[in-house]
Parts: C-alpha cells; sequence; structure tokens
C-alpha cells in the first residue's frame, strides 16, 4: 500500500496523506495540488495507469467476516463497491439518491443506505449484506419468513427489505404492525408487497428467534 | 387434479433465490473487459442541438469513446429504406412508425433525450466523463401541457381506437336524472424499483450475447435482429430475473439498440444502467389524460345513456393509444353508449401501457361517475350497480364465457363492513377524523395467446419444464410448476421451471395479463403429451394396465394409477426404464380456438376501502382495504393473492400520491426522482384482505384460469375517491388526491 | 462524480484547518445530503474531509439542560432516554424525517447543513439563485447552471410563505431543527478564529440578496454541539408533520409545539414551523399572545392568525396559507390535551 494514498490524517498535518506517493513520482509534483489531478493528468499527456494510481486510496474493510484490503477511489460508493467490484449484487441500486432503501446493508450493526455511503467512510467497519444473512445453507429467520408470506413479488427489493426487517427488529421498533410499517417506509416496493411484509416481520418477532 | 379442484398455495420457486441475493438481474453480470455506459440526456424538450463539445469527456481517465449524432454508429436495419421511406424503419415499436432516432440529428423531440453517450472502463468514471460533454442548444417553445392543447386532439387510426356508439350518442340527455363530470389523471410513471438499460456482448461478428430488462426475451430478440440484420438465431437475450415493469420493458427502447451499436463499434461489452431520473423520460409513462362523463339514468336506478370521451397525450413522434374507453362499452346494461377517444401530440417521450393501462385511467372515471349518480340516485352504489348488471356483453353482443361479478360485491362487501357505511356523506366521525367507505369494479380483457412449452420427465421421477417467458414478478414459474404439477403428479420440489431466455421455446411478452392463460396451457399441453405418452406406453400388451384405457389413468406421486382400482399401478421409473427411455423430452405449440369469437371473456375486479380523512390538514389515509378477483380458477393463490395486494399498493398511489409534474416553461419533469415522486410507502398502505372467487372459467383454457395483474388495479383508484367523497362530502376528481385539494374543500 | 480529494481527521482542530487551507473543501459527515448533491453535480468538491472519526458524538446532561454532539447521529437522539423524557419534541420530529436507515447516516450537525429540496435548486439547468449566484466568488460560491428563481413563477407548491425574496423562496427542510428553534438551543461551533455561540435561531437565515448562504457560519466553522436548556415542556410537546404521504416525505408543513400548561391555562409556550420558510420559523407573537391563557380553540385560532401575519402565497403554495394555521391550531389542541 506504499504506492496509495492513505487518508489518515494527524492533526495539523492534512497534507501529509499523498507524500509517500508523490516521492515516488516526481512527475506529478507539478500539478499535485491540483484537485480533479488524474483528469489534469490525462491533458497533459500522462499515462493513464499513472492518474488511475493517483485517484485510488487504500481501505480496509471487513465485508460478511472476511476483511478485505482494498484501493479504491474515494467517489466510490459502498453500494457500487460491492456491486461492481466485489460481486455482491443482492445489495441492490433502486434510485442511488438514498430514496428507496434497496441498498440497505448494515454497517457496524446499522442499517444505512449503501448507495449515499462513501466506502472510504467505513474504514475499519463491519458490513453486512444479504449475503452474509444466512448461517451457510440455512436460512435466516426472516428470509424465511419472507418466502413464507410471500413478501416479494419481482424480488429487487427484497434484500434491502429484509437487511431493513431485520434491522426493525433489532432496533426495537417492531412491536405491531404500525410501527413496522412506519419504520419500514424507507424500504419502497413498487410491486407493493408491504401487507406481507409486514406479516413477515410480525411473525418472526413473535416467533422470538434470534435476528 | 383438474379445474374443478382448487390449488393449494405453494411458496415461490425462485424465493429462494430473491431472499439471498442470488437472484441476478440484468445489471449484476459480469464479463471480461467490460465497459460501462452513461447516457447525457438533453436539457431541453424542443429545439436543437446548436454545439455539443465531448473533448473533455474523450480525454477524461478511462473513457473508451463518446458517441452523439456526429459519429454514432449506424444500426444498419434501421438505415434501410423500407416501404419506401428513406428514412428506415424503427425497430418495431408496438403502436406505430416511429419518427426518432436516438443520436441521429441534432434535432431535440423531448425533455430528457439523449444527446451523447459516455463508455468507459468503471461506472465513476463513466458517470464522471458524461459530465463533462457541454451542449448549448437552440431552444423552441416546448408544447407540453395536455390541458392547454387539447383541442389538438386527433382520433387515432385503426378500428379500436374509432368512436363508439350504441343506441342514440346522446341519449343520456333524455333521462330524469343526469350528470356530467371531467376527471383527469396526471402523468404516472411505472418505476421499477430496478433502473433500465442492458448488458450487451458481441461474442462474434454476428453473434450477440444480451442480459436485457424486458417483459419479452423474443421480443427483444426480434427488435436486434432486424436493427442489426443478423440471424435471430445468433442472438441469445437473458431475463431471468427482472425487478418489475409494469408495463415500462413492453418494447425496445432506443437506447438499448444504441449499446448493441457502441458495443460492436467498440468491441468490448456494454453495460447502461440508467439513472432514476432518465427512468422518468427515457422509458415511457401513463399519459396524462383528461375525461368527461355524461350519464343519464331514470328515477328506478336504471342507466339510460352514457357518454364518455378521454383524450390523452402522446409524443409528437409517435402515435401512443391504449384502451381508455373500453370498459364503459360493455360493464353495464345500458341502451345509449358512445366513447371518444382521442390523442394530443406533445413535445414529450412517448408514453408506454402502464399497469392496467388504458383501463385503469377509464375506470377511474366511469367509476367515479357511477358513484355520483348513485349518489344523485340515493342509492348505495352496489344496489346501482346491480340494477344496471348483465349478463351478456352489450358490446359484442354475445354471452360472458364467465361472470360471477355479483358474488364478488356480496363477498368483497361483508369482508370490508360494507353495512357500516351510511349513503349520507360525512356522517361518520372518529374523533376529528371523518369515515368513508367506498367501492368500484375493474374489469380487463382475458385471453389466450400462442407459445410453446417444453417438458422433460426424467426416470428419477424429476420434471423440467421450460419456456422463453420472462417472469417479472407475478410468478408465473411458480404457476407453471403449479400446473405441471397438477397434469403429471410430480411434487413441486422435483420439478425444475425454466425461462427468461431465448434458448427456450417460444413465448409471448409478459403483459396484458396473459401468461398463466397462455403459457400456462402450454405447460398444460406439454406436460398432457408427456402423460398421454407414458399411458400409451402403460396400456400397451404386456405392459401392467394394458388394456386400461388411457383417460382412466392418474398420475401421483411417481406412479402411475388406474383410477377407478388404485391397486393397478405402475411405477413411472419403471415403464421408462422398460422402455428404455431415459427421460420422456416432448415440446409443443399450444394456442386457443374459436372460445374467443363465441364468449366474451374478462376479468372481474371488485375493490373495497375504509378511509380515514383529517378534514383540517386534508390527510387521507387507506385504513381498511379489500379486493375481490373474479379471474377464473386461481392457479397459484400464494402469488395471484401478492398481485392482489400489490394492486392495492399500486392503487393507493394513484389515487393520493402519484404525480408526475412538469414545469410547462422549460418543458422538464421537476419531481423526476424518488423523494419527489411519491410511490406508496409501507406506511401507507393497511392490511390488505384479499378474496377470490376462484372458480374455473369453462371455455378460456384447461385451467379456467384468467389474468390477475390488471384487474388488481384497475377501478382502485375510483373506491379511494369514492370513500374520500362518502367521509367528506367532497368530490375529487384530479389524482391524486393530496392534502391541500382536501383541506381546501373542507374549509 | 468529480474527482476529489479524500482526508480523514481525527481532531476538530486539524479538521478546521483541512477545511480553512483549500477553498472548495466541505466536510463530509452522514453524507446523505451532500454525495447525492454531489451525484447530482449540484454542489462539486475538491477536496473532502470526512469528520466521522471526530470525538464528538456524546449525549451528556449539562448543568443547565443537555449537550448533544455535532456527529450523534439523528436515530441516536432520538432513541436516547434523556432526549425522549426531556424533549420530546426533538425525539418526534427527528423520527418524522427521512427513513430509519437515513436517520443511521445522519447527525444533528449534518442535518443543521442540509440544503432546500427545492426542486430547482436541484436541477442544473434550471434556474437558481441559491446554486449559481448572481455574484460569484470567493465566499458567495461558484456559478453552476443559470441563475434567477424558477421557484417563483412555477411549480412552488413547497415553497415559502414567509420571510421570502425576489431571489429566493426554497424551504429549509429539517424537521430536527424545527424542534431546536422551538427549544431555545445553541449551537456551539469552533473555528480558525475560536470558539462561539449562536442562538440557534440566528444559525440559518432568510435568503435576502444571497440566497447561497444558508447560515450563518464563518468559513472554516465547525459544529462542535448543542446545548438545550432544561424547560418545562416535556409533558405537553407535539410535532404535527402534513405531508404528501404517510411517511418518507418531506413537511407541507409542519408545526413542532411545547406548552408549560398549569391546569388549563398556558404558562409557556414554544411554537415553530417548517416547510415555510427559508430557516426554522419561529412564532415568537403567537407563542406571546398565548402566554397565560386559557388553552382554548379560540385562542389558538387567534394565536395562528397572528403567526400567519406577513405570509405570501406564490401560487401553487396558497395553500399553505390555511392549511399552515389549521395546523398550528391543530397542534396545539394536541399538545395541551396529551398531559
Amino acid at each position: 500500500m506504499t504506492d496509495k494514498q492513505h487518508p489518515d490524517e494527524s492533526a495539523d498535518n492534512s497534507g501529509a496523506s499523498r507524500r509517500d506517493f508523490l516521492k515516488q513520482s516526481s512527475i506529478m509534483a507539478a500539478f499535485a495540488m491540483t484537485p480533479p489531478a488524474a483528469v489534469t493528468a490525462v491533458e497533459k499527456g500522462l499515462h493513464e495507469t499513472i492518474a488511475t494510481r493517483f485517484e485510488q486510496m487504500s481501505l480496509r474493510v471487513t465485508i460478511n467476516g472476511t476483511a478485505q484490503q482494498l484501493n479504491i477511489e474515494p467517489r466510490v460508493t459502498l453500494l457500487d463497491l460491492l456491486r461492481e467490484q466485489l460481486n455482491l449484487t443482492g445489495t441492490k441500486k433502486g434510485c442511488d439518491h438514498g430514496q428507496c432503501g434497496a441498498c440497505t446493508v448494515h454497517v457496524d450493526g446499522t442499517r444505512v443506505n449503501a448507495c449515499l455511503t462513501l466506502a472510504m467512510t467505513t474504514e475499519g467497519c463491519k458490513v453486512t449484506t444479504i449475503e452474509g444473512l444466512a448461517d451457510g445453507d440455512r436460512l435466516h429467520p426472516m428470509q424465511e419468513a419472507f418466502i413464507k408470506h410471500d413478501g416479494f413479488q419481482c424480488g429487487y427489493c427484497t434484500p434491502g427489505q429484509i437487511m431493513s426487517a431485520v434491522a426493525c427488529i433489532r432496533e426495537g421498533h417492531a412491536d405491531n404492525p404500525d410501527e413496522i410499517r412506519e419504520y419500514m417506509s424507507g424500504n419502497i416496493c413498487r410491486c407493493g408487497a408491504y401487507s406481507n411484509i409486514v406479516d413477515a416481520i410480525m411473525d418472526v418477532k413473535q416467533g422470538g428467534q434470534k435476528v | 387434479m383438474t379445474k374443478d379442484t382448487k390449488n393449494p398455495p405453494i411458496d415461490r420457486v425462485d424465493g429462494r433465490m430473491k431472499v439471498t441475493g442470488g437472484a441476478k438481474y440484468f445489471a449484476e453480470f459480469t464479463m471480461p473487459s467490460m465497459t460501462y455506459c452513461v447516457i447525457v440526456s438533453s436539457d431541453i424538450a424542443k429545439g436543437s442541438i446548436a454545439s455539443i463539445d465531448t473533448k473533455k469527456a474523450e480525454n477524461a481517465p478511462g473513457v473508451v469513446g463518446v458517441f452523439t449524432h456526429q459519429n454514432m454508429p449506424a444500426i444498419p436495419g434501421w438505415d434501410a429504406p423500407a416501404q419506401g421511406n428513406g428514412n428506415g424503419p424503427p425497430p418495431g415499436p408496438p403502436s406505430g412508425g416511429e419518427k426518432y432516432r436516438i443520436l441521429h440529428t441534432k434535432e431535440i423531440l423531448f425533455d430528457g433525450q439523449p444527446i451523447a453517450m459516455v463508455v468507459a472502463d468503471t461506472f465513476e468514471r463513466a458517470t464522471y466523463a458524461a459530465s463533462l460533454v457541454k451542449a448549448t442548444y437552440t431552444k423552441q417553445t416546448a408544447r407540453t401541457d395536455l390541458t392547454k392543447h387539447l383541442a389538438d386532439g386527433v382520433t387515432p387510426k385503426g378500428e379500436r381506437a374509432a368512436d363508439y356508439v350504441r343506441g342514440t350518442a346522446d341519449g343520456y340527455k333524455t333521462a330524469p336524472v343526469t350528470l356530467e363530470a371531467n376527471y383527469t389523471i396526471p402523468i404516472e410513471v411505472h418505476n421499477p424499483m430496478e433502473m433500465h438499460g442492458i448488458l450487451a456482448h458481441w461474442e462474434g461478428d454476428d453473434k450477440l450475447m444480451i442480459y436485457a430488462k424486458t417483459q419479452g426475451v423474443k421480443a427483444t430478440q426480434r427488435a436486434m435482429a432486424q436493427a442489426f440484420k443478423i440471424n435471430p438465431d445468433n442472438i441469445r437475450v437473458h431475463t431471468e430475473f427482472m425487478g418489475g415493469g409494469f408495463g415500462m420493458a413492453l418494447r425496445t427502447w432506443p437506447q438499448e439498440t444504441a449499446v448493441v451499436a457502441i458495443s460492436r463499434k467498440i468491441g468490448r461489452p456494454v453495460k447502461l444502467v440508467m439513472t432514476r431520473s432518465q427512468m422518468f423520460t427515457l422509458v415511457g409513462h401513463r399519459p396524462r389524460t383528461v375525461q368527461t362523463i355524461n350519464m343519464g339514468a331514470d328515477t328506478n336506478g336504471k342507466l339510460v345513456g352514457i357518454a364518455h370521451a378521454a383524450t390523452g397525450e402522446t409524443a409528437s413522434y409517435e402515435d401512443f393509444t391504449e384502451g381508455t374507453v373500453n370498459m364503459t362499452k360493455f360493464m353495464y346494461d345500458c341502451p345509449n353508449v358512445s366513447t371518444r377517444y382521442k390523442i394530443v401530440p406533445l413535445d414529450r417521450g412517448v408514453p408506454i401501457w402502464m399497469r392496467g393501462p388504458g383501463e385503469a385511467t377509464g375506470a377511474f372515471a366511469l367509476e367515479s361517475a357511477m358513484d355520483e349518480m348513485a349518489h344523485k340516485l340515493n342509492l348505495d352504489p352496489i344496489e346501482f350497480r346491480l340494477r344496471n348488471y348483465t349478463e351478456t356483453d352489450p358490446e359484442h353482443n354475445r354471452p360472458y364465457s364467465d361472470k360471477n361479478l355479483k358474488e364478488a360485491y356480496q363477498r368483497g362487501a361483508d369482508a370490508i363492513g360494507w353495512n357500516k357505511r351510511s349513503n349520507q356523506p360525512s356522517s361518520n366521525r372518529d374523533g376529528e377524523w371523518l369515515i368513508g367507505y367506498g367501492m368500484s369494479s375493474g374489469t380487463f380483457n382475458a385471453s389466450r395467446g400462442q407459445a410453446t412449452a417444453r417438458a422433460i420427465l426424467n426416470a428419477d421421477g424429476s420434471l423440467t419444464v421450460q419456456c422463453g417467458v420472462t417472469d417479472i414478478g407475478p410468478g408465473s414459474g411458480t404457476a407453471m410448476a403449479m400446473i405441471a404439477h397438477n397434469v403429471l403428479g410430480v411434487p413441486v420440489d422435483k420439478i425444475k421451471v425454466e425461462y427468461g431466455d431465448t434458448s427456450l421455446p417460444n413465448a409471448p411478452m409478459q403483459g396484458g395479463s396473459t401468461i398463466t392463460s397462455t403459457v400456462g396451457s402450454a405447460v398444460y399441453d406439454v406436460c398432457t403429451t408427456v402423460k398421454n405418452t407414458l399411458a400409451d406406453m402403460a396400456t400397451k400388451s404386456g405392459s401392467p394396465l394394458a388394456n386400461s384405457k388411457a383417460n382412466d389413468l392418474t398420475l401421483a406421486d411417481g406412479m402411475l394409477y388406474l383410477e377407478a382400482d388404485r391397486s393397478k399401478k405402475v411405477a413411472v421409473a419403471d415403464l421408462m426404464r422398460s422402455n428404455n427411455l431415459p427421460a420422456i423430452d416432448k415440446t409443443q405449440q399450444s394456442k386457443g380456438g374459436s372460445e374467443g369469437e363465441k364468449y366474451s371473456m374478462y376479468s372481474f375486479s371488485v375493490h373495497f376501502v375504509q378511509v380515514r380523512v383529517h378534514p383540517v390538514t386534508g390527510v387521507v389515509r387507506v385504513s381498511k382495504a379489500v379486493s375481490v378477483a373474479d379471474s377464473g380458477r386461481i392457479v397459484s393463490p400464494n402469488t395471484a393473492a401478492s398481485q392482489m395486494i400489490g394492486g392495492v399498493a399500486g392503487g393507493i398511489g394513484m389515487a393520493l400520491t402519484e404525480e408526475a409534474v412538469i414545469d410547462h416553461r422549460f418543458g422538464r419533469y421537476i419531481n423526476n426522482n424518488l423523494a419527489d415522486y411519491h410511490v406508496a410507502t409501507s406506511a401507507d398502505v393497511p392490511h390488505t384482505e384479499t378474496i377470490v372467487i376462484d372458480k374455473p372459467d369453462p371455455y378460456i383454457n384447461p385451467m379456467g384460469a384468467k389474468g390477475m395483474g390488471e384487474i388488481a388495479l384497475i377501478g382502485f383508484a375510483a373506491a379511494v375517491s369514492n370513500a374520500v367523497f362518502n367521509a367528506t362530502g367532497q368530490r375529487i376528481r384530479d389524482l391524486p388526491i393530496t392534502p391541500d385539494k382536501v383541506m381546501q374543500k373542507l374549509v | 462524480m468529480n474527482p476529489f480529494q479524500f482526508t480523514r481527521v481525527t481532531t476538530p482542530k486539524a479538521a478546521i484547518s483541512a477545511v480553512t487551507k483549500e477553498s472548495g473543501t466541505y466536510f463530509l459527515a452522514g453524507g446523505t445530503n451532500l454525495i447525492d448533491l454531489m451525484k447530482r453535480e449540484v454542489i462539486v468538491p475538491e477536496r473532502l474531509v470526512d469528520i466521522n472519526k471526530l470525538p464528538l458524538a456524546t449525549i451528556e446532561k449539562t448543568s443547565t439542560g443537555l449537550r448533544i454532539g455535532a456527529m450523534a447521529k439523528n436515530s441516536t437522539v432520538a432513541e436516547h432516554e434523556l432526549v425522549k423524557k426531556n424533549f420530546p419534541l426533538l425525539s418526534q420530529a427527528l423520527n418524522a424525517g427521512a427513513s430509519a436507515q437515513l436517520r443511521n447516516m445522519a447527525t444533528v450537525g449534518g442535518n443543521m447543513m442540509q440544503r432546500t429540496r427545492c426542486s430547482y435548486f436541484y436541477d442544473n439547468s434550471m434556474p437558481c439563485n441559491k446554486r449559481s449566484p448572481v455574484q460569484a466568488g470567493p465566499d458567495k460560491g461558484q456559478p453552476n447552471g443559470p441563475n434567477g428563481c424558477g421557484a417563483i413563477g412555477g411549480y412552488n407548491r413547497m415553497h415559502a410563505i414567509f420571510g421570502t425574496s425576489e431571489k429566493c423562496i426554497a424551504v429549509h427542510p429539517s424537521d430536527m431543527c424545527i424542534a431546536l428553534v422551538a427549544l431555545d438551543a445553541t449551537v456551539n461551533v469552533s473555528g480558525p478564529k475560536g470558539d462561539r455561540k449562536i442562538p440557534f435561531a440566528d444559525f440559518h437565515r432568510l435568503p435576502g440578496d444571497a440566497p447561497q448562504k444558508d447560515n450563518t457560519l464563518q468559513p472554516g466553522e465547525l459544529i462542535m454541539s448543542i446545548d438545550l436548556p432544561m424547560n418545562d415542556f416535556a409533558k405537553n410537546s407535539h410535532y404535527l408533520k402534513v405531508r404528501d404521504r404517510a411517511s418518507y416525505a418531506f413537511a407541507l408543513v409542519s408545526v413542532g409545539v411545547g406548552v408549560d400548561m398549569k391546569g388549563k391555562t398556558i404558562q409557556n409556550v414554544r411554537l415553530a414551523m417548517g416547510g415555510v420558510a427559508h430557516k426554522p420559523w419561529r412564532l415568537t407573537e403567537a407563542e406571546q399572545f398565548l402566554t397565560g391563557k386559557p388553552a382554548t380553540e379560540d385562542n389558538f385560532k387567534q394565536a395562528a392568525m397572528l403567526a400567519m401575519k406577513g405570509a405570501k402565497g406564490y401560487g401553487e403554495n396558497d395553500f399553505k396559507l390555511t392549511l399552515a394555521p389549521n395546523s398550528i391550531v391543530e397542534a396545539l389542541k394536541i399538545a395541551t390535551t396529551t398531559a
């Protein structure tokens, strides 16, 4: 990782992160402080690989129990990291603007929208996606309940609904159907399976299984 | 099992894939050296591109290509002259000739029209490079407001859209009680959760692999074969899972074809995933429609006449039509009926059928007017409908194949507690909240088309059923498994259903509520052929059931029985082994006969709601919903019920929250996102009770099953509007019924 | 999104220094609004300073009330026992906003900093003085698309009826801030020139001639915490939010009320509205009128009339001229009967 920027900065030393890199690449020094440096690099005829390296930073994050050491552009969202780079496509892109909940994952145990989470901000975090919910071949009780109650049609919002539903119970917001409806309202289902989804969550909650 | 037997509920066959994230949608396939395409959309709605600067984008990191009207690769099938028209044919849009060609000229015909497509090696880089494309425009005034241009309405070509008269066109005028009312619905947008796009890869000069978001893989295959002048057999289209469609993927959109052309040009796979905002402009919408109903009835509550006029929007470059006024022609016993349907070409992207297409629009008007007339007559709205009930189709003068609407009214009324409703509006309160009840009915054509299915029965008793249909969510695969199970007795968990790929046998698009009838019949027929093959073997001389008749045999749990004496039996596996057959593999085409000419075939629905209205703030909440479906034999009860609760959620959105708004000064949407375009949330939808009549239609197909998808929505918005009237005494005739409209009526 | 530099800081000092050093630098907290705006190219930062690791997330009792760290998540604040017990209005307002997921991401400071949801602000091709200030430059913002106000004469159903200017009629979208302004909060900020306190009512500003400025923060200043003074409104608080769908929607109009009742008499009252102005709108005159009066519908109506003085509709939002007073009366009724 020595040739990658590392974003952690000591106090009052906000320029330090790039030094390791710049030391190695004096050619970059001429425009190192120009923010969209990669574009400048290309405009100045520099080789693409240099631009690529310049844009990438290191990230350590644990995803579904596996420690990952990655190099990514800071503008990559957690959602696109999962889907386009790690082939964890169970997490869905439904709007890309935090307006539908299809991308819901757990970061350090809380449900968040992966589309508005820059992957870099998950440094040192534990991320759980739908792929990490089941225990091997044994489905999580919420997954079982969604099948039993037919809590979906097209299935596209389903991983986000399930991740949200698990969190809804863990947060203590699944005591009655109305509370579930309110606390699940951040997950849009265009097929309109809400009635069955509420039944599925109530079933798991009342079943008392560990979620 | 026969169609006289009700089907047990079974779990969705693809449920496990969907709850584990294992189901792969088009954008989730990946290929070596795959590239990402991002569309740059026009900022204006009408005019032309004065200049377009792509240099910065081309030089941005990772960019593989920037395509505009200046360098868009040719689409050979579009460039060929056809029918003497030098402009080249479009890729077969369903409703007529297309003049709009993507990235073809500098002309801008609608807001959001692609002006460039940028391809790069990562999604982030393509998106950023797209932002660097800068265009200037020569603007013209865009005509986008239907209301302002109603006078420009034209009657579309074709028999189906022609004016209709039964009896006297304005016979309603002679009635002692009359009403005239205008109803409007706004632009609604399908907004399936999965965004549209395509992943295309040329595996050879004339060999194409496509992962698509389409409601018909075969249709996409045909469109691409035509566009690129290659043999359809060299094109494979795969859509096993699709994240909802609701009609928006009933055609191959120009940007899909463009991606395929670009992929060929750059020699790399290209993936396009559109943005949510582009879902508003590039893949159709439900058109804004203005309707007028004139209705007359006598004092006994008998309809004298109905005149229904509807005007909807279309694009300047293509006619779009739908069956907005259809229902009025046949729903009620009425001697004088006239309908008129017009479209107004506007500077807008072309609409496309959205769930319960025109019928949902028309039913809002007709079923609201029925409620208004019932009120004028001081009749219960159900009673008014019963007084005008018809057992024969007055439009075609022939019997319905099956109609159980009276039973549906009764069961729905019992379930919602209709007896708690007062016919006097605004008379039911719970604290500050006004309570109201409303109902309405819906109907949609039921039909059986043509499809081919393949069934492979293996010696181990397992069965594979194949058909190239797309399952966009309603559970077609589950229905196919149930039907195969019913014919062949193979346990559902031993049946593998394969669909959503052009390598499988031919099937129509998933749309118009026809798949269970059409594909289900093909599955029924091919499984019957498999069963007959078994029966032939079993009844040959020397076989265990020799001398029995094939019709007297029953299949269950891997055994073939003589129905009359179940001690006489043979294991299917033994039978196949003794005939040296590793499998029985049959493919069969299947279609209906002339039954559609003898009978009018429709599915029917009745919707009941209870609403709570807060008069001070205008807030409306649907507090109870009951939907009843009369759609023949229910093949898969779980997935059918899910379609019904989905119709309720969609109907609540249509009634209360959904409206795509245009600022006509710019001709642009101003709420093209899911925060401002309000699809119903979980909190908007109450517990929903679904009731199915579940009686087989005697004629339509071997299962007696009709469609569900459309009727689940059609009419629902009127039930809500009628309930709001019952709660408040105020009628809101333009959807959606938002708090501001309600509150202002009640001040 | 444009490429940008990304820096992670662990101390407020480093954060302030990083954001002061170069223009085009933004703090990144929960990201629920900033990342959205970046994706739409409404904001195009050259550099992000990730402040999520700053130790500013504590919620603690103070001698005068409660101190809430700027980096405390919206959901954490809403669920906090001291908040639910002593400041239920804040808890209710927070839970009325966004979705459970977004509340888990969004911070108190970020919530205060969120930009308007005006459609014209969000669309770079539409005229907007907030996004594209007339006189651009250092401290005044950079031009981004045409200027003007698309909402005036356009689709302004969601827009302001109070405190507007010819340049801008956008509304502040926060629910939380309505509660905070009603509860007399104070904002503690730290910047290159040191620490200072800003009364919450003075934190956000009206658009005037500079709608690009949402608040009174100086360049480089970082929100550290919010101080809430103890009050006697806990028993009689209500946050009423009227919106187009039952949840997960911005307010057409919202009203935050806290009342201190003695018998049927209003001893002390706080009233604020959302969805009506460029800033959280405190109803001081209505508060003064109600103080010492019996909690009757007639008094509520008179207070609402006072509150509506100076209100002005722009066409599509004229309904707010009725919805707003209706909602004030309704919120007061609910708050005064839940004792």
